[in-house]
């Protein structure tokens, strides 16, 4: 079989992935000073209203649009046009301003965010107090718990793959999955907040399916390049990882694909609100198999060589 | 592994597997209870509220959703107050849906979907449908409120004792004044315990969170969400699909608690007080006259906690009873085996508390063999044992009533002074009450009492059309995979279909029968298992082709290609179920539910890849006669040779 050179590019490869993770997370901090704000992650405001049926998911997201307010519809019920609307908080000042220029005559006085908010989406969509369903002002659902939970959890795991794999095969490959999962996760949170994807469930949910598969596919990668290392200690490991590699080319295609399948029908089928979610995870398949032969396997060499050299 | 015999065991499983799913799609009857005083009220207005239920129902369950409701568009006679629903895929979202829509009519907490009877063979009648997450049908919400007002006045109730004694110290004309200036510090400390900060507040709920936490978990509840809302004082619960909402509401808000009091001194001037009047009503031969056979009635009647205040309230005033003390019912079991726990008899305790349930921890139920009769032991904490030795030495032959609720529930007599920190409470309980009790010591009580501020019910994450459209999707998504499977492996291929197939439903009936609740993150999960388990198939066909590209005969090429592919399934599979059991045991809420389904998949991926696939395969190989098996795609494929 032809033998493919892929740790000829490992340099490049690892440069462009740490530049695109900088790249990422610098225009997340710089430009938009984090990453979006979602009403599942900060808080925020919450209405369900029935509207007129004659009003469409377009004409109220273009209405919050043209308003720069940045709402999330979602259509709970079809029959009856019912719809939830989520509101981050960074749209508050907006609707306070927005609020103000409704004609005195048609608003009440009042002091809370939600009131307003529902005041005026009445008065916009001509709306008598009973189509709204429920305003609430609420508090974040995942938020704080998540990111405290997140990290714990995923240096947790990332030390127990680490173990396991090293008493399994060797540290050198569970070093570089390590350092490699760490990278999809990087490059796909600065890809969130570049987009300024709204964190949410689904995301997480999204994030979590990367990891699964992430490491899936590098102890695939790296069972084969153990196997073929077996009693070839002269051989060149870059030659062996080539090898290797080429060798499961056809299995990480074949499972990259059919993976993407699924995940490109979610995003083609139209289904808007899980539209993030796939592309999330989209992106992270793609990522996890580009790190598994273009990140792991290079710095498992890189590892070896600089430990050969310190024993040299 | 080349048996026919073993092809028994999947048909087995799928068998099982089948008859588990079966009550998700089978016709089911759901009976909705018409509410008592609906029958009272002038025909005309029991018309508007029939009307209003079909026209309703007409509207969203119409005739194309195979349901139909009897009897039609009629009251159901008084005697036997139900609408009969019958039909396919009555989710508890919709049966919510018709209780709120129809409040006036339905008594929603009654409602009853009926078991099928595979339910009420294999659970005793307790429900095999998948049940869906908040985020995927909706499901109640409950905010309630901490009562802080009725909190301080169980701690003065504690304190009463010391604040008393502190007094005497202070208006003593002999006491010292260093005496009196510590008597006065302590009784500010005391106060200033009265006064909640804010910042109390918020412990006292955190606290009530976890108690609330706990609950939940034993109710078979995977995904409730409880979270603190500062500015209202308030915790707010989310469950998911929960249909009995005043059964669970009533788990939430118990704020049972177990006390020690000390009863009145003997000889028991109150006690006899009453009993001897008891006596005399007896002797009359009105049984049914004495306090005792009211308060019996109360209780039989589910008058509630007030009517049962108020009465025992009302017993302290007949008997003149001191304010010090206060009246209690004791609970007890008749003589035959199973009868009903109700109260037997007065007895007048110490209005303080002698020892609060703070100072017990570790409850452990237990049977005791001597006496027949469940107990439960537990520990005291430090400062308990400290107080329990103190009030078991100065008060030898007084009897110390253990107070469950506002349950008398064993009243020994002290003996000894006990020292050690270990007691137990022995009374006449079911293993259900030792399990509560238990409980209720372990976690505590909740620390404030909680009042609903706001019910309801709400809407899903994703809205409807994003599940109709995301089902969809992923179902053409398997389809496609399938297909491709097919196209690019064959025969191979085929197998790999059939036992990814047979991998979904072995998953959906574990999943069943764990009482999961499935969440958006959960269908992520077994997304995610799909992938995976296509995957392990694709590294066993390759490592297959390989053997043969190498001119291996095929059957040995099979087996062979198995066992090459049978660590790298396993390695890869077993990292992953590490950190999916990581993710259970530090995440909740999202990360929880689809690390369970991922972690299950795992299990059933490794069944159906490395056992399943591998029996079909040699079975194919082996028995079926098939000699030539080609692992390359259609069109693309080179021919291959094999040595058959």
């Amino acid at each position: 079989m032809r033998n493919i050179n892929f740790t000829k590019y490992k340099y490049f490869t690892l440069s462009f992935s740490f530049l695109a993770i900088v790249l990422g997370f610098a225009i997340t901090f710089g430009k938009y000073g984090g990453f979006a704000h979602s009403l599942d992650f900060n808080g925020g405001l919450r209405t369900v209203v029935e509207l007129p049926a004659d009003k469409t998911r377009s004409d109220l997201e273009g209405y919050f649009q043209s308003k720069n307010i940045e709402a999330v519809v979602i259509l709970l019920e079809k029959e009856k046009n019912i719809y939830q609307l989520d509101i981050g908080l960074g749209s508050l000042e907006t609707i306070e301003s927005l609020y103000k220029e409704i004609p005195e005559a048609n608003r009440e006085s009042s002091t809370s965010a939600i009131d307003r908010f529902v005041q005026l989406l009445r008065y916009e969509y001509k709306l008598p107090k009973e189509k709204v369903l429920s305003a609430d002002q609420v508090g974040a659902v995942v938020g704080g718990e998540l990111t405290e939970v997140g990290i714990t959890l995923l240096l947790t795991t990332l030390a127990i793959i680490l173990l396991y794999l090293s008493i399994r095969s060797q540290f050198k490959f569970a070093l570089a999955s390590s350092i490699a999962l760490v990278h999809d996760i990087l490059m796909t949170l600065a890809l969130i907040g570049f987009l300024q994807i709204k964190p949410s469930v689904p995301i997480i949910a999204a994030l979590l399916t990367l990891l699964g598969y992430s490491i899936n596919d590098k102890i695939v990668v790296f069972d084969r390049i153990r196997e073929n290392a077996h009693g070839k200690d002269n051989l060149a490991l870059s030659n062996i990882i080539n090898v290797s590699i080429t060798q499961t080319l056809g299995r990480t295609i074949n499972t990259s694909f059919t993976t993407m399948i699924s995940v490109v029908a979610i995003i083609v089928g139209g289904a808007v609100e899980l539209y993030d979610f796939a592309f999330v995870l989209l992106f992270g398949v793609i990522v996890g198999t580009y790190s598994s032969i273009y990140i792991a396997a290079p710095i498992s060499e890189i590892y070896d060589q600089l430990r050969k050299k310190r024993f040299a | 592994m080349q048996s026919y015999r073993l092809l028994i065991l999947p048909f087995l499983i799928l068998a099982v597997s089948f008859t588990i799913l079966y009550p998700n799609f089978a016709d089911r009857t759901l009976k909705i209870v018409v509410k008592e005083d609906v029958y009272s009220l002038p025909e005309a207005d029991q018309k508007v509220l029939v009307t209003a239920l079909f026209e309703r129902w007409a509207k969203d369950y119409g005739k194309t959703s195979g349901w139909t409701i009897e009897p039609q568009g009629t009251l159901p006679p008084k005697e036997n107050p139900f609408y009969i629903v019958k039909g396919r895929f009555i989710t508890s979202a919709k049966i919510n849906q018709i209780s709120q829509e129809n409040q006036s009519l339905v008594s929603e907490s009654k409602n009853k979907l009926e078991p099928t009877w595979i339910e009420e063979t294999i659970r005793g009648g307790k429900s095999l449908s998948i049940k869906l997450g908040l985020d995927l049908q909706g499901g109640m919400r409950v905010v309630l409120k901490g009562d802080f007002d009725d909190y301080t006045s169980k701690l003065k109730d504690l304190y009463a004792k010391e604040i008393a004694e502190l007094n005497l110290i202070l208006n003593n004309p002999t006491a010292k004044p260093e005496e009196k200036e510590k008597a006065k510090s302590r009784l500010t400390e005391i106060e200033s315990s009265f006064d909640l900060s804010p910042m109390r507040k918020i412990v006292e709920l955190e606290k009530a969170k976890m108690i609330i936490d706990n609950r939940l978990t034993t109710q078979n509840l995977t995904e409730p969400q409880v979270r603190i809302q500062k500015e209202q004082d308030a915790i707010e619960v989310s469950l998911p699909g929960v249909a009995n909402s005043a059964a669970i509401l009533e788990i939430l808000q118990n704020t049972e608690t177990v006390e020690y009091r000390l009863e009145e001194p003997t000889p028991f001037l109150y006690k006899s007080q009453i009993a001897d009047n008891e006596r005399r009503m007896m002797d009359l031969g009105k049984r049914e006259n004495t306090d005792i056979f009211l308060f019996q009635e109360l209780v039989k009647n589910k008058a509630g906690k007030k009517a049962q205040d108020e009465f025992l309230e009302g017993l302290e005033r007949k008997y003149n009873i001191p304010k010090d003390f206060k009246v209690y019912a004791m609970w007890a079991r008749g003589n035959a085996a199973k009868s009903a726990l109700l109260p037997r008899s007065f007895v007048v305790l110490e209005r303080k508390i002698a020892l609060s349930g703070n100072d017990m921890t570790n409850a452990q139920p237990s049977y005791n063999s001597n006496s027949y009769g469940w107990m439960v032991s537990f520990t005291l904490t430090p400062n308990g044992a400290e107080k329990f030795f103190d009030l078991t030495s100065q008060n030898r032959g007084r009897n110390l009533a253990i107070v469950w609720g506002d349950k008398v529930i064993s009243n020994p007599v002290i003996n000894d002074p006990i020292a050690g920190g270990r007691a137990e409470i022995s009374g006449s309980f079911s293993e259900q009450e030792a399990i509560r009790l238990a409980n209720v010591i372990s976690e505590g009580a909740l620390p404030i009492p909680l009042s609903v501020l706001e019910m309801r019910f709400i809407g899903p994450t994703l809205g409807i059309e994003s599940i109709e459209v995301g089902v969809k999707a992923v179902a053409i998504g398997f389809f496609l995979v399938m297909i491709y499977m097919i196209f690019y492996y064959r025969l191979g291929g085929f197998i790999a279909d059939v036992s990814l197939l047979i991998n979904l439903i072995i998953l959906a009936a574990l999943l069943t029968l764990m009482d999961f609740t499935l969440t958006l993150p959960g269908i992520a999960g077994i997304i995610l298992t799909a992938g995976m388990a296509v995957d392990a198939n694709v590294i066993i066909y390759e490592r297959i082709r390989e053997e043969i590209e190498e001119g291996r005969a095929l059957s040995i090429a099979v087996t062979r290609g198995f066992e090459n592919a049978f660590w790298t399934i396993m390695d890869a599979n077993v990292t992953t179920l590490i950190a999916g059991i990581l993710m259970i045991r530090l995440g909740n809420g999202p990360i929880k539910g689809f690390a369970i389904t991922l972690c299950w998949g795992i299990v059933t991926t490794l069944f159906t890849s490395l056992f399943l696939s591998r029996l079909f395969m040699e079975l194919t190989v082996n028995r079926m006669g098939v000699h030539h098996l080609n692992l390359r795609p259609f069109f693309f494929g080179k021919k291959e040779t094999t040595n058959a």
